[in-house]
């Protein structure tokens, strides 16, 4: 067991962040936590990383309580935070051999790692670079290469592709899939619920500061919605009427988009044929439906 | 587990390499501006006001506020790296929270930033030293032991610097922090004039303050008047330090781990 929480608890003077979190990560896999602005899935992960003291509860990583070994759990940890952090008073290179040496790592040892990680992100030839002349991507790719110069055994990213182009992206996941083949447990939040079916292992939905519910995403897709879904643009008074026509088709709104849930794409065979000039969308249902279908549509405050 | 100076390790030095290795590649803006005040004192107190100052506690004027201008030196560079320097790491850079995030423990990024300040107040401080000792200013050989002093100054204004920094929600406050405590400070201890001029309440205040200490020390090696009643204000130099330290260090970890 890599990561082990019992009722773990976290406030911040009057704002509760998290509350009575229960969840376990396996060597080897990829855990995902996803859940809407300020569900708690930060302050989760900076309890991981030693950053944030839980208020009550257990926290257990690599079998080590988090309240008395932060030393030990941090020197086996790579940690990829929300924002960046890159020390802008040294170059990209020396970024790492300087993060290394906070690690212990002799001069020539770090120097070599250096190269390495820079090859592995696809930053070798930025190795002199200041960092305020780096792009966005590059800069998040360096902060990933940052968290490998201890060579982990768990690695923890919040958000790693953020506003990040689909280039940058793809990159990313290549080298976090890569990772995980080569035995690194990664912990990993994030807004896309395509990046977290792709990677994750299992993904816990958190909303509020709780859990609201934990599985791989095969199993909540099958368990939280119908495998196929239509999407419809109507105004107003055409949701009405259609909805009026079709009450039982299960189904949802969202502004000025219907989405309607069904086993078959073949259930839907009438709906689309009484309005054929609709715009439309058929496809397969995501983790994202369950994601909404969890948390609701509204927007977090 | 302790959050204090006991729980500090030696890994805190990596962190002050880090801001050595930065000072170095731009030591030509951090050096020559660190020195224009300690010069100017120099010229204006030492040399320009000083010509119309037969002798102050029976010395010239000079050799008198010399050691004061030193002090003055070292405090000074130690308070704007713990204050501006650090709260712009801490902050701006979010430099700590990436350090942190490494077996270093945010009581060591302040113990750091502490050591690191002192040091940047010795090399000013030195710089003017041996500015001084070329236009012939000191002469004893208890001038070598001076530089061990104003480290120890610098050391106690960096701690004083980091206890407000890691307790400050925002950057202005520091404009309270120089005009309430470091300005004064520089001109109550005894810097420019002796302690003994003031109300006693005033007194009671500038020998709280351990500038006064560090200065009276400083002065009592360079005018080679060295007795037994410096004991008690070697005590309050070392113990404040000390003390000012523990503070700082649990404050900086009270304020990087929530
Ligand atoms: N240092 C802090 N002080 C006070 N409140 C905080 C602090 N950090 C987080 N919070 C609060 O805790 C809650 C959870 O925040 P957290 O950053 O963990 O959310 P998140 O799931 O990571 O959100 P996002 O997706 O926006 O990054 C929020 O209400 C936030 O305002
Ligand atoms: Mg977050």
């Amino acid at each position: 067991m890599i990561v082990e929480a019992k009722s773990l608890h976290k406030r911040f003077r009057d704002v509760v962040a998290v509350e009575s979190l229960d969840f376990q990560v396996q060597a080897g896999e990829c855990y995902g936590l996803v859940g809407p602005n300020g569900a708690g899935k930060t302050t989760t992960m900076k309890m991981v990383y030693c950053l944030n003291r839980p208020t009550s509860g257990e926290l257990r990583v690599f079998g080590l309580d988090v309240n008395r070994e932060q030393r030990r759990i941090k020197a086996r940890l790579g940690v990829v935070p929300q924002e960046n952090n890159l020390d802008p008073d040294l170059s990209t290179c020396r970024n790492l051999q300087v993060y290394a040496r906070y690690f212990g790592m002799a001069k020539q040892e770090s120097l070599e790692k250096c190269r390495e990680l820079l090859e592995f992100m696809e930053l070798g030839d930025r190795a002199g670079s200041p960092i305020p002349a780096l792009s966005g991507g590059m800069k998040r790719r360096l902060v990933i290469a940052r968290a490998l110069v201890n060579s982990p055994d768990l690695l923890i990213l919040d958000e790693p592709t953020t506003g990040l182009d689909p280039q940058v992206r793809h990159l990313i996941w290549d080298r976090l899939l890569d990772l995980k083949e080569h035995g690194i447990t990664l912990i990993l939040t994030t807004h896309y619920m395509e990046e977290a079916q792709k990677l994750c292992d299992r993904v816990m939905i958190m909303d509020r500061s709780r859990a609201v519910d934990e599985g791989s995403p095969v199993r909540l897709i099958r368990q939280h919605v119908s495998p196929y879904v239509l999407e419809l643009r109507a105004d107003r008074s055409l949701a009405a009427d259609i909805q009026a026509r079709f009450r039982g088709l299960e189904h949802q709104t969202s502004g000025q988009n219907l989405y309607f849930y069904g086993d078959s794409p073949s259930e839907f065979d009438d709906l689309l044929s009484t309005y054929p000039d609709m715009e439309r969308l058929l496809r397969p249902s995501s983790l994202e439906d369950v994601f909404l279908k969890l948390t609701g549509r509204e927007i977090r405050r | 587990m302790s959050e204090g100076i006991i729980s500090i390790t030696p890994a805190f030095a990596r962190v002050w390499k880090r801001n050595a290795q930065v000072y170095l590649t731009l030591w030509k803006f951090n050096i020559f501006p660190a020195l224009a005040e300690p010069v100017l004192f120099i010229f204006v107190f030492g040399l320009g006001i000083g010509s119309y100052i037969d002798e102050m506690e029976g010395v010239p004027y000079l050799d008198f506020v010399a050691p004061g201008i030193l002090a003055i030196a070292a405090i000074m560079q130690a308070t704007f790296e713990c204050t501006y320097g650090s709260y712009f790491r801490m902050r701006m850079q979010n430099t700590f929270e990436g350090i942190i995030s490494t077996p270093i423990s945010a009581g060591e990024v302040g113990m750091a930033e502490i050591v690191w300040g002192a040091t940047r107040g010795l090399v000013t401080s030195s710089l003017v030293l041996l500015l001084m000792v070329a236009i012939g200013v000191f002469d004893s050989w208890t001038t070598l032991l001076l530089p061990l002093i104003t480290f120890l100054a610098a050391f106690n204004f960096a701690a004083i610097g980091i206890i407000v920094t890691s307790r400050i929600a925002q950057m202005e406050y520091f404009h309270f922090y120089f005009a309430g405590f470091v300005l004064p400070a520089q001109f109550l201890c005894g810097t420019f004039f002796p302690v003994s001029r003031f109300p006693d309440a005033v007194q009671v205040i500038a020998w709280i303050i351990p500038l006064t200490s560090f200065v009276d020390i400083m002065r009592s090696l360079t005018l080679d008047r060295v007795s037994a009643s410096l004991a008690p204000e070697l005590l309050w130099a070392l113990g404040s330090t000390l003390v000012l330290t523990e503070i700082a260090v649990r404050s900086m970890h009270r304020r990087l781990v929530e």
